[in-house]
């Protein structure tokens, strides 16, 4: 589904992905995990197209098609989606207008009409219950005066409406307390099926025993340096990161 | 040709009323004046001098569309008092009159024989026809305009809608009209007053004067939104008595010139304004906000908020001038201008002019001009919202919270709609 080929780029002179390779099959769960600084947001964030960095090399094939040639909008109608480390607050517009405009920007992609005031309702109706989002949040400005567990749920809440084939959730988990990580976990396991794929972006293990990843990434300086299962994360939790340093000679 | 050339003949045409020696007194005042150039230190960012007529042209009655043919935004969904005017003049086939017991709503023309004395009392007695060359203009040639009159302590239970039409025929016209508004002690009313110019080009100078007496509430909104074609100069000065409240908000969604003066004179203790306002602007187009709140007396408190928008390379002016005079002590007086720039060959030019004369008082103002913030568009755009409707939907986020403070749901949604039609968005 995606394929990340020895992917280098940075911002300004400064280089931050170093040669990343990944391949993320329908169906499958990818949590990557690692020390502060060494290029996970990075990812996210370039997959999402975001303008701040500039890839030198490589190439992000999603469903046979190089994304990096496509702007953020066209990604995220194709069916990719990042859940955002930081939601950020836009007073003035509600989440469900926002929502309407997502949502009818990828129905027009796909050829389809603007759907009815009606099945919206129902839909909105639907998705805000996998995580327990109130319907009051709805109407309101997007995320402004939410506590980060309420943002988060939210993200998910928009995941949900939108139904992406590939999910980016970077540090989800970052600012949670344990009941809205057991919220938002098990929202993201509702949501997961055979045809899409999520990649989990986490400092801590924590998450991974809610979304109970296929495969764990490690990464250190711009590259994924050890590849597991679930229990790679238990072992990164037990012994730090510094062994993973001497590994790689770092 | 200079536009003042034929101005004693189109004055010396017009109908002799109990006004007359006011208007001649203010032709006298006009005269002296002229149109300003850019040299005028009021004028100084907004060059109108050569985008007016030729000759002043008053309306003449010529018409390409009768009456019963003329499509307008009527407010029809709103319930209230629909005054019409059609290049000024009072249009009563189009209008319609909700009677309320207490509240006078009116072509200023027709009752200006019944309520003479009434008028006399407060005709020109906001504005200022000796140094302000487009209030001299129209006192000397406005001949109709909106009167609306509310008695002593009555709450009008509907807003009276003043809509301004201008027809095809009259390119050369500079239309000139006039509102009275009187609210006596007590009374509270809404009034909207909305200009539409739906096609070809058109000049108005347009003023407004509004009486708020004690403890009285006006809250008067003007639309500027089908105004492309349109070159005017919008002038609405209130005097606001003690403990009244005043609110006069501005939205202008287009206008090859328009220049707003928006002054409150804050005349009686304990009396609050609010000025408000949101432009946007596109193409070569220029709006200029001229905002005065004079505070006279003590206790009294103004806010205003002014947001514009500004694409293309068009240019816009925020003037916002606050005098506390000395005995005016305990004044609160805040002003907030923002504006941000779509493109990179747009400008705004802001100018807060704060003259503080008492030494206990608060007084602040704040000016910021900015960009679409880039993290809020990449959050839209991360969700599939192509890049065209995601700055359309964050200028809306940011110029909706204006409509926000609005009375009348009603009214607030039907602005809500407009302001997404103008920036091409639907949610």
């Amino acid at each position: 589904m995606l394929h990340i080929k020895n992917l280098h780029a940075r911002v300004g002179d400064k280089e931050i992905l170093k040669g990343l390779t990944l391949d993320i099959n329908p169906g499958e769960v990818h949590a990557i995990m690692g020390p502060n600084g060494t290029g996970k947001s990075t990812l996210a964030s370039i997959i999402a197209g975001k303008a701040d960095y500039e890839v030198t090399a490589g190439e992000i094939i999603f469903h046979g098609k190089n994304i990096l040639e496509m702007s953020a909008d066209e990604r995220a109608r194709e069916g990719i989606f990042l859940a955002f480390q930081y939601p950020v607050e836009i007073p003035g517009v509600s989440t469900t207008n926002f929502m309407k405009a997502a949502l009818n920007a990828k129905r027009k992609h796909q050829g389809l009409e603007p759907i009815s005031a009606k099945d919206f309702l129902k839909l909105m109706n639907e998705k805000r219950q996998i995580v327990e989002l109130d319907k009051s949040y709805l109407s309101r400005s997007i995320n402004e005066g939410f506590s980060g567990g309420e943002k988060k749920r939210n993200e998910i809440f928009q995941m949900a409406m939108l139904e992406p084939l590939f999910s980016v959730m970077d540090e989800t988990d970052s600012g949670l307390d344990i009941d809205a990580l057991r919220i938002v976990a098990e929202g993201v396991n509702k949501l997961r099926d055979k045809d899409n794929a999520f990649l989990v972006i986490t400092h801590y293990q924590r998450l991974l025993n809610y979304i109970v990843p296929d495969f764990v990434h490690v990464m250190y300086d711009g590259r994924i340096v050890k590849t597991g299962d679930k229990n790679l994360a238990l072992r990164m939790e037990e012994k730090g990161y510094d062994w993973i340093k001497e590994e790689v000679g770092a | 040709m200079a536009f003042t050339d034929n101005i004693d003949n189109t004055f010396a045409a017009l109908e002799k009323d109990v006004l007359t020696p006011e208007r001649e007194a203010a032709l006298a005042s006009f005269k002296a004046l002229g149109v300003p150039s850019g040299r005028h230190e009021e004028w100084k960012y907004t060059n109108i001098k050569t985008k007016l007529p030729e000759s002043l042209r008053l309306d003449d009655g010529r018409r390409t569309t009768d009456d019963s043919q003329r499509k307008f935004n009527s407010f029809k969904n709103i319930e209230g008092t629909k005054l019409v005017f059609v290049n000024g003049s009072y249009a009563p086939a189009l209008s319609a009159i909700a009677a309320q017991d207490g509240v006078v709503a009116g072509s200023l023309r027709a009752l200006r024989s019944q309520h003479a004395d009434l008028i006399a009392k407060h005709f020109n007695k906001a504005t200022d026809t000796t140094s302000e060359n487009f209030a001299a203009l129209n006192t000397a040639f406005a001949q109709d305009g909106a009167f609306i009159y509310i008695k002593r302590n009555v709450k009008a239970a509907q807003p009276v809608f003043i809509i301004h039409l201008y027809d095809a025929a009259a390119a050369d016209v500079f239309t000139q009209s006039r509102n009275l508004i009187i609210a006596e002690e007590g009374a509270e009313i809404n009034i909207v007053e909305d200009f539409q110019n739906a096609a070809g080009e058109k000049f108005y100078n347009h003023l407004a004067e509004i009486f708020v007496a004690a403890n009285a509430e006006v809250n008067y909104v003007t639309l500027q939104l089908d105004n492309k074609h349109t070159t005017s100069v919008n002038t609405i000065d209130a005097r606001v008595d003690q403990d009244a409240r005043y609110h006069i908000t501005t939205l202008t969604f287009e206008g090859k010139l328009v220049r707003n003066n928006v002054n409150a004179y804050m005349d009686g203790k304990g009396a609050l304004a609010t000025l408000n306002g949101l432009y946007l602007c596109t193409a070569n187009n220029h709006i200029d906000s001229h905002i005065l709140v004079d505070h006279r007396v003590p206790h009294c408190d103004s806010n205003q908020v002014y947001k514009g928008v500004l694409d293309g390379e068009s240019t816009g002016v925020f003037n916002g001038k606050i005098f506390v005079r000395k005995d005016a002590q305990k004044t609160n007086a805040f002003q907030s201008s923002k504006a941000i720039l779509l493109s990179d060959e747009a400008s705004v030019n802001s100018k807060p002019q704060l003259e503080i004369y008492a030494d206990d008082v608060k007084c602040s103002h704040g000016a910021a001009i900015g960009q679409i913030n880039k993290n809020e568009l990449f959050y839209l755009l991360a969700r599939g919202i192509d890049e065209a409707t995601a700055r359309g939907i964050l200028t809306y986020a940011y110029g909706s919270s204006i409509i926000a403070d609005l009375p009348l749901e009603a009214l607030r949604d039907h602005l809500y709609d407009r302001l997404k039609e103008r920036l091409n968005i639907t949610f």
